[in-house]
């Protein structure tokens, strides 16, 4: 599959990208101005249908070996624009080019049955994210043994604590790596001790990777790992350039707006 | 072409038949008698019509009972698919948000749970057949052909309920109302050459489409002929059910994440 990607050709083109997302927003209610207006809110709430914009007008270029940090404050769409990257959303007009496979980890705790074990979920995730039933049982092992859970892995996933359960999605997640990464916050989870493994598995799949698309509010972190920077506010495009001027002009615009 | 192939990959199949069936597992894992339920419910109903109704109607048991039991297991079947349909994508939400799985996988991820039922189910016709030892023809094989249609019909109602579902959850509602209806208004319960409740019913019949895709699995069983519109009803609505489906899908899939 690698081999029909050329190297020269960017890795995501995004031209003009723009999402409008339908929301149900209820009318006008005063809730909380009496009890016999509360119910009668309650009863004839009339939601009204709005369309809202997300990303407005959104143009970048990812070349092979490039890492981009989304930067913005929280609501400017960053986790949106991940979103229509990895093709969950598709943009409702532009265009948007990926080359290679583009796989997010995204809340990964979700899509996991509580009821099935732990086993039963990496097969599950594993199918999900379009690999052979024989080529997940290659890969049980490793996953069982990264994510410590031993006896626990036959165990149904709620009798799970939030840190073993969060080891096994990850260690699930993790399982393929992507020719693009897009990044929703870095993660870094578990114990001291497994928090080095993850930082090392997450050290990896940058390193392997093709791209990286990384959104978050760590600076310290943008600076050392990406390239390029892309400054998002309220959904739209205020800077697209090196890593450190756009990290200045997020500084110096979180500045101006405190101000005003 | 290359497209409906990929569409029936072997991964693919593999997709839809573990998770549907690893689901369906799932679900009945903590009760004490399992799968066992699924023929509970339906020998309980058969049972007790089967005593009662037989009387009312004025025909003998032996040729209501297998009449009511074919049609309530094909009904469970239909209703299977025409009420699981209208949430389909709303209950996948946390594998739509998670990237990576198709539209389509999650469609045929819930036709095949509905099959997976129907299969359980079909124990309790053999069984009925044996008690009231009902001799089979040849000919009985045709309802086959009844079950294979019936299937791919449910593949088009899931993606055109599922997509109009997840933009106005009303749907729900509304096909919960109408099956109710459309249970009492098909001849399950009872039989269309009956005096009293079969002939006044039974004029309206030619109107009802779950009729006609009864019949065409329930006449071959017990040995009737097939009238020559229902297979006109039944294939013109397979063909008019495939174009809706593909224009609704063409059309609003790409909206769907939104709107789950």
């Amino acid at each position: 599959m690698n081999a029909t990607i050329s190297t020269t050709q960017p890795l995501v083109h995004a031209k003009n990208i723009c999402l409008h997302v339908p929301i149900f927003k209820p009318r006008d209610r005063q809730l909380l101005s009496s009890p016999g207006k509360f119910l009668r809110d309650l009863y004839f709430f009339r939601t009204q249908r709005e369309i809202v914009t997300i990303l407005d007008n959104i143009s970048f270029t990812l070349h092979p070996g490039e890492r981009l940090g989304l930067i913005g404050s929280n609501g400017a769409g960053k986790s949106t624009l991940l979103r229509v990257i990895a093709g969950i959303y598709r943009p409702s007009s532009g265009n948007l080019m990926v080359n290679g496979t583009a796989k997010g980890l995204f809340s990964i705790t979700m899509g996991m049955s509580p009821e099935a074990t732990g086993l039963e979920n990496i097969y599950m995730r594993g199918l999900q994210m379009g690999l052979k039933l024989n080529e997940i049982k290659k890969l049980v092992p490793e996953i069982v043994a990264f994510s410590e859970l031993d006896d626990a892995i036959e165990s149904p996933l709620n009798t799970y604590s939030t840190g073993m359960s969060m080891r096994l999605a990850f260690s699930v997640s993790t399982m393929v790596e992507p020719d693009i990464l897009l990044l929703d916050e870095w993660i870094g989870t578990g114990d001291a001790r497994f928090r080095d493994k993850v930082k090392a598995r997450m050290d990896k799949l940058v390193e392997d990777s093709r791209g990286l698309i990384l959104a978050s509010h760590n600076t310290a972190l943008m600076k050392n790992l990406c390239t390029r920077g892309l400054v998002l506010s309220k959904g739209k495009m205020i800077f697209c350039g090196e890593i450190d001027e756009a990290l200045d002009i997020y500084a110096n615009d979180k500045l101006i707006q405190t101000k005003a | 072409m290359s497209e409906i192939v990929s569409l029936f990959s072997m991964k693919r199949i593999q997709l839809w038949g573990f998770t549907s069936w690893f689901q369906f597992l799932i679900r009945y894992r903590k009760t004490l008698l399992g799968p066992a339920w699924l023929l509970v419910g339906p020998i309980m109903f058969i049972a007790f019509l089967g005593l009662l109704f037989a009387q009312v109607g004025g025909v003998s048991r032996a040729e209501f009972v297998p009449h009511l039991t074919i049609g309530l297991i094909v009904w469970t079947l239909i209703s299977g698919f025409v009420i699981g349909s209208t949430n389909v994508f709303q209950q996948a939400k946390g594998q739509i948000l998670q990237g990576g799985i198709d539209l389509t996988d999650i469609v045929m991820v819930s036709v095949f749970s509905t099959i997976i039922h129907f299969l359980h189910q079909i124990v309790l016709i053999v069984a009925v057949f044996i008690i009231f030892s009902i001799s089979v023809t040849p000919y009985a094989l045709f309802s086959l052909v009844g079950v294979i249609l019936l299937i791919i019909n449910g593949i088009w109602l899931t993606i055109f309920f599922g997509i109009i579902g997840a933009r106005y959850r009303d749907l729900a509602e509304i096909v919960q109302a109408v099956m109710r209806i459309a249970f009492l208004a098909t001849p399950i319960i009872w039989m269309p050459g009956e005096t009293g409740r079969g002939g006044v019913m039974g004029v309206f019949l030619v109107y009802n489409p779950f009729h006609h895709f009864l019949e065409l699995i329930r006449a071959p069983l017990l040995g009737d002929p097939i009238a020559p519109l229902s297979w006109m009803v039944v294939l013109t609505i397979t063909a008019i059910g495939f174009i809706l489906a593909y224009f609704c899908f063409s059309r609003f899939a790409k909206n769907l994440a939104l709107w789950v």
